[in-house]
């Protein structure tokens, strides 16, 4: 098991070289660079100074070049400083000689990020799984019918549209939830109690509606997995043994339905720090999704490179974990006996 | 590089960042919602139309589309730092009013006779936040950073133009130029000074001033929130006396929509608008137009179909006239701008000592266009509508630049109008950096629906003059004309204002008669500011709605009360 881990975990190294090679030349076949978006069009601006700063960033070095310089620096975990915010530290804080401390770009964004989708994502489970459970066991009839159709019109809403709707409805009509943001103005001077429920208010919205447009595909994935365990012998035997319903739903069906949830979980965990560019920019809340998005859009390499290195290196993590986490949760993997179907 | 204070500034937003869609959910909103009116006329609505006597306090809040990177203008290079920069320091010159030079942080400036020095005499007794004064010396150092090898500054190029600058004693400020340069006089007008004290042996793209400033200006930066919002309080030292207004809150929203519902659910005093909100949805809900004023101020910006001037066919004046006769551009600000905008001859602003008086737009035309598209030998000879001239068809592409709504409607609208004369269009929408890189710096497009945004002072020689077409300049539809390049030479050797006039003037009507590009519409910026604020200049100033802030109030009876209880 320890031989099988260290190799796991010893192989991320060629691969994270791989992605980080090939996202660096996908990012830098894009046309333009920094200095085609960053004032490129004032009138005020010279093709010098924007010549200049090329030089500065390496920019006018062939490409493969470029990498080496940026493989470089990962050795020493260095993610570099962006190019458009003012030389920020990508990654983490950084402090100079004088004791002030700049905070990095991923290191601010990446806790907002987290909760939202951490919270999201528990929300999206503890919905789907009862709900798939109750159309499973209710299959064809109006319970089922109608988690169906709620599911379908979650699934098919717009996120942006019903974010907009609710903003509307929730925040103008009646102004019980902060339209956007993240804190509300006066945070500083609220009490701790106060500002958990502070940044409980304000994160309603943007996690509650990815949640519901979120849902469908999670509950359809549980109430199949259901269907399947519930069709299959040893379910039969339990209830001949002469189980409650219950017991035979929850304590023997439900557990082993629940086993693909997992590899669901764990292929999202990369997910978790991605963030969603167009909730965030509708609640104006500063996570991942836009901060890579608008570093896409500026060209700003080693912003983009810092999130795509972490993600990727996340999503082997991820990957790594769902499998541990089968093996512990089914048996059979355990003892090396495959399952049978 | 010119910006006004905040509140309410203009944006000159290149870089699309608007997601697609966003005028779809605001109608959505408007048509799905029209039903339930959530705005209830408060008790407030007759006190907001009263006027009170100016007086210090309150809150000012309002919304910007994006977060600066760092309060210092000359390295961020984009507009959100250079607004925000705008209320905590002080340039040596300032804009007045009627847009004319003033002094700011300088109580006088002299142009040698030579007018190759300018000497800046700066006022008495003025200070840093933290009470250290502020001198020449400061000056100086803010000249030695931009120009600096390793400053990374896209604004460097004017201010290296100066040979030798010195500080001979703490009010005195010359610079030398090799030969006399009369945007000199903008450039010191948007430099703004920063504190030597604090700087000094600092790296300025890694400091942390850029993070916590010390400001000279009407505003201190108070507390910062990243992507979230900007709180400034009043700076008590300020060097033009105190604002005011107590605390102004940047909140930065980056959706348009998202700010209008925070506009509406009145958690904001102050946005821009684009056409549809200003002149559609806020007039059809009356209770939200009742306590709000709306603005409306031409900017220094213009949009224009401009050609690739080395190509067949714009080589010949007679196509470029008979394009420029072919497009309504009445049409165009009615459809696309709502009618919120206006056509131009000039590249100035209507209105302003720059724009000639004397010149007309280019009215609508299809007559003249197509008997001048004839006398350049273009007819359609095989009856297909698209006219030819030996054997080969008017035909050329119209790229701009992807996720710009107004461009891509305004290109449709030419592509409709050119087909009548019987010339052939394609339009071709691409990312901005796209656009920038693999078209416009190699040359290698026909025609492009693009804009200029402009300062203030009157030179426009990196765009005009014929020294300037290499890859990356801005003269990149390859406008040659010799005369015009001696009028821009002569504009910026010349400081007096009416001789400069006259060399714009005339300038100008030399671009009219050459017709390079065809000048589309000039946008005007468009503001909400709730009736709360008062003392707002009115009828709006040349300088625009937001000159004199500092002057602004909100009388008592009518600020918010729960951030109040700070």
């Amino acid at each position: 098991m320890l031989h099988y881990l260290v190799r796991r975990i010893l192989w991320m190294i060629p691969m994270l070289i791989g992605i980080s090679l090939i996202s660096f030349l996908i990012m830098h076949l894009a046309p333009g660079d920094i200095t085609s978006t960053e004032a490129a069009f004032d009138p005020k601006s010279s093709e010098e100074s924007r010549q200049k700063l090329r030089e500065l960033y390496h920019l006018d070095k062939p490409i493969i070049v470029q990498y080496g310089l940026w493989l470089e620096r990962m050795v020493h975990l260095d993610f570099g400083h962006s190019f458009a915010s003012h030389q920020k530290p990508v990654f983490w804080a950084e402090t100079d000689k004088d004791g002030n401390t700049t905070p990095g770009m991923i290191q601010e964004a990446l806790p907002i990020t987290l909760l939202m989708n951490i919270v999201g994502l528990l929300l999206t489970l503890t919905l789907a799984v009862p709900l798939g459970v109750i159309a499973a066991k209710q299959y064809g009839r109006w319970p089922d019918r109608s988690i169906t159709l709620f599911n379908f019109i979650g699934f098919s809403i717009p996120g942006f549209w019903l974010s907009l709707l609710l903003m509307y409805w929730l925040g103008v009509i009646h102004p019980w939830f902060p339209i956007s943001g993240l804190h509300s103005l006066n945070y500083t001077q609220l009490d701790a109690w106060q500002k958990a429920q502070d940044l409980l208010m304000h994160l309603f919205l943007p996690v509650v509606i990815p949640a519901i447009t979120g849902l469908a595909g999670v509950t359809m994935f549980v109430k199949n997995g259901m269907l399947d365990v519930l069709s299959q012998d040893f379910v039969t035997t339990a209830r001949a043994k002469g189980l409650s319903d219950r017991t035979v739903t929850y304590r023997h069906a439900l557990r082993n339905a629940l086993l693909p949830l997992i590899t669901l979980v764990g292929l999202s965990l990369p997910g978790l720090i991605g963030g969603s560019v167009i909730a965030e920019t509708i609640f104006a809340i500063p996570g991942m999704g836009k901060l890579f998005y608008d570093a896409v859009m500026m060209r700003d390499f080693p912003v983009v490179m810092g999130i795509l290195t972490i993600g990727s290196a996340l999503t082997l993590m991820g990957n790594l974990l769902a499998d541990l986490a089968y093996t512990w949760a089914d048996p059979r993997l355990r003892r090396g006996v495959m399952p049978q179907r | 590089m010119t910006h006004r204070p905040l509140p309410g500034m203009h944006f000159n937003c290149t870089t699309a960042h608007a997601l697609a869609g966003q005028r779809l959910i605001l109608g959505l909103l408007c048509s799905g919602l029209i039903a339930c009116s959530p705005e209830s006329e408060g008790p407030q609505t007759a006190a907001l139309n009263q006027t009170y006597p100016a007086q210090p306090g309150g809150t000012m809040i309002s919304a910007m589309p994006s977060d600066p990177s760092g309060m210092i203008g000359m390295v961020a290079g984009e507009s959100a730092s250079l607004a925000i920069g705008a209320n905590l320091f002080n340039s040596l010159l300032k804009y007045d009013q009627h847009l004319d030079l003033a002094g700011e942080l300088a109580a006088a400036w002299q142009v040698a006779d030579d007018k190759k020095t300018i000497t800046f005499k700066l006022k008495p007794g003025l200070q840093w936040a933290d009470g250290k004064p502020l001198t020449s010396a400061d000056v100086l150092f803010t000249w030695q950073l931009i120009t600096d090898e390793k400053t990374h500054s896209p604004y460097a190029s004017d201010y290296q133009l100066v040979t030798k600058a010195e500080a001979p004693d703490a009010q005195t400020f010359i610079v030398h130029y090799s030969q006399p340069f009369a945007p000199a006089l903008e450039s010191w007008a948007s430099l703004q000074v920063l504190p030597k004290h604090k700087l000094a042996g600092q790296d300025i793209h890694t400091t942390n001033f850029a993070q916590k400033p010390l400001s000279s200006h009407y505003y201190q930066l108070k507390e910062w929130r990243h992507g979230e919002y900007i709180k400034l309080e009043k700076n008590p030292k300020s060097v033009l006396g105190p604002a005011n207004i107590d605390q102004l809150i940047e909140r930065i929203i980056p959706d348009p929509a998202a700010q209008f519902l925070e506009l509406m659910a009145d958690n904001i005093d102050s946005m821009t608008l684009d056409p549809i909100t200003y002149a559609r949805i806020i007039p059809s809900r009356p209770a939200l137009q009742a306590r709000l004023n709306q603005y409306k101020e031409l900017g220094n910006s213009y949009t224009y179909l401009g050609f690739n001037l080395k190509r067949k066919p714009f080589d010949d004046v007679r196509v470029r006239k008979a394009i420029n006769y072919a497009i309504d551009k009445q049409e165009i600000i009615d459809g696309v701008y709502l009618g919120l905008g206006i056509a131009i001859a000039s590249p100035y602003k209507p209105g302003t000592r720059w724009s000639n008086p004397h010149l007309t737009p280019y009215p609508f035309d299809p007559a003249k266009a197509k008997q001048l598209l004839a006398e350049a030998g273009y007819t359609d000879t095989n009856g297909d509508g698209i006219i030819e001239r030996n054997g080969k068809p008017l035909s050329f592409e119209v790229l701009t630049n992807l996720g710009n709504k107004q461009r891509e409607k305004t290109a449709v609208i030419i592509q409709r109008r050119l087909k009548e004369v019987g010339i052939d269009t394609r339009i071709r929408t691409l990312e901005w950096a796209s656009l920038l890189t693999n078209f416009i710096k190699p040359g290698d497009f026909d025609a492009v629906v693009m804009g200029w945004g402009l300062g203030l002072d009157p030179d426009q020689y990196s765009i005009w003059h014929s020294s300037q077409q290499g890859p990356g300049q801005f003269n990149f539809i390859g406008y040659n004309n010799p005369a015009v390049d001696q009028l821009l030479e002569q504009g910026r050797l010349e400081f007096d204002p009416q001789k400069r006039m006259q060399i714009y003037h005339d300038f100008a009507k030399r671009l009219y008669d050459d017709s390079p590009l065809v000048y589309l519409s000039a946008g005007y910026g468009l503001t909400a500011i709730h009736k709360r604020v008062q003392g707002i200049m009115h009828p709006v100033p040349p300088a625009g709605v937001s000159y004199d802030s500092q002057k602004w109030y909100i009388p008592e009876p009518l600020r918010r009360t729960q951030i109040q209880a700070e």
